[in-house]
């Protein structure tokens, strides 16, 4: 076997085993969106405390944060009180909006749930699972930040917290609500 | 008694078309959802299709290709509803373009790459192989006979 041939095989082994590295433990949090940069899908929805009916037409104009969640999720416990404090930071700002989906979950658990652990801003049902799938939802919790025009520009999988956090308020939201592009 | 016993007969007769009466076949709907549910994967259970996945979210996929199935959308239109959504991993057969052909052809590639190999290691071991020296006499009867006798197993 010549020198130039066991290279070639060094090197094809090498990527298959970092192939095989990447897919066996690799981040699943890091699974590529194709939705960042796409219109985001209208939705609506019955709000979860009231029953009220949300749409998102009510929030044309205005950098939307939606963060998907259930009540049986333990990750959305975790990120929960983040959530909270990440709304007071920025509800004072007319161009922002909050708006939490409930997914897969029961009426009364959602509500016992936001009634135990607080809930400042709104909560829509997902009734179907359709939003869910609109917005390629893997699971709980999701959050998606949709700027003025209505473009998907930032798309989490998993709790908004550590560096997430920081990555979220200080380099997408705050740059979308002053008109400029998010720092990714 | 004269008339229930014959009655009693028709009736076990009767029986196994009436408990058959109620099975029912699959509808038109059934069949396209089942065919488009098959090609999606199940994005939270990984190796299985979202027809035969017990996932909730599985689950609500397969309503929502009913619903627009009812609503009359083609099959390769709800597909590519999906694959907007969650982009070409939640295919089942990855689509023929670009970096996927990567998947189709790998299999083949490697499969040819080892052959040649294989082909190359073997016909080198042929190469190396020394043939028959043409200045060496070849072997006389009675070398022949004392190598034969070497051979034979000791006798005891």
């Amino acid at each position: 076997m010549t020198r130039v041939t066991q290279v070639t095989i060094l090197i094809v082994l090498v990527i298959l085993f970092a192939l095989l590295y990447q897919g066996l433990w690799g981040d699943p949090h890091r699974i590529p969106t194709v939705l960042v940069g796409t219109r985001a899908p209208l939705f609506e929805g019955p709000d979860v405390e009231t029953g009220a009916s949300l749409s998102s037409s009510q929030f044309a104009g205005k950098v939307i944060l939606v963060n998907f969640w259930a009540s049986w999720c333990q990750e959305c416990k975790v990120e929960h009180d983040n959530l909270l404090r990440l709304y007071e930071d920025f509800r004072d700002h007319p161009d922002f909006v909050m708006l939490g989906i409930n997914y897969q979950d029961e009426v009364e658990d959602a509500r016992a749930y936001l009634k135990e652990r607080g809930s400042g801003f709104a909560h829509m049902r997902d009734v179907k699972g359709t939003l869910a799938i609109a917005f390629g939802v893997y699971g709980v919790p999701e959050t998606f930040v949709i700027d003025k025009a209505g473009l998907i520009r930032h798309k989490r999988i998993g709790p908004i917290v550590g560096d997430a956090y920081t990555q979220l308020t200080k380099h997408v939201l705050t740059p979308l609500l002053n008109d400029a592009n998010p720092v990714l | 008694m004269s008339r229930f016993i014959p009655m009693l007969f028709v009736l076990c007769l009767a029986y196994p078309h009436v408990a058959h009466a109620d099975v029912v076949d699959e509808t038109a709907i059934d069949k396209q959802v089942r065919a488009i549910a098959k090609t999606l994967r199940c994005t939270v259970c990984q190796t299985e299709n979202i027809w035969e996945s017990g996932a909730p979210l599985a689950r609500q996929m397969r309503d929502a290709i009913r619903e627009r199935v009812l609503r009359g959308e083609s099959a390769g239109a709800i597909r590519a509803y999906f694959q907007s959504r969650y982009g070409d991993y939640i295919m089942m057969e990855p689509p023929k373009h670009g970096i996927n052909w990567l998947i189709w052809l790998a299999p083949f590639l490697l499969l040819f790459g080892g052959g040649l190999l294989l082909w190359r290691e073997i016909n080198g071991w042929v190469t190396r192989t020394p043939a028959p020296r043409p200045d060496v006499p070849p072997l006389d009867e009675a070398s022949r006979r004392r190598i034969r006798q070497d051979m034979e197993p000791p006798e005891v």
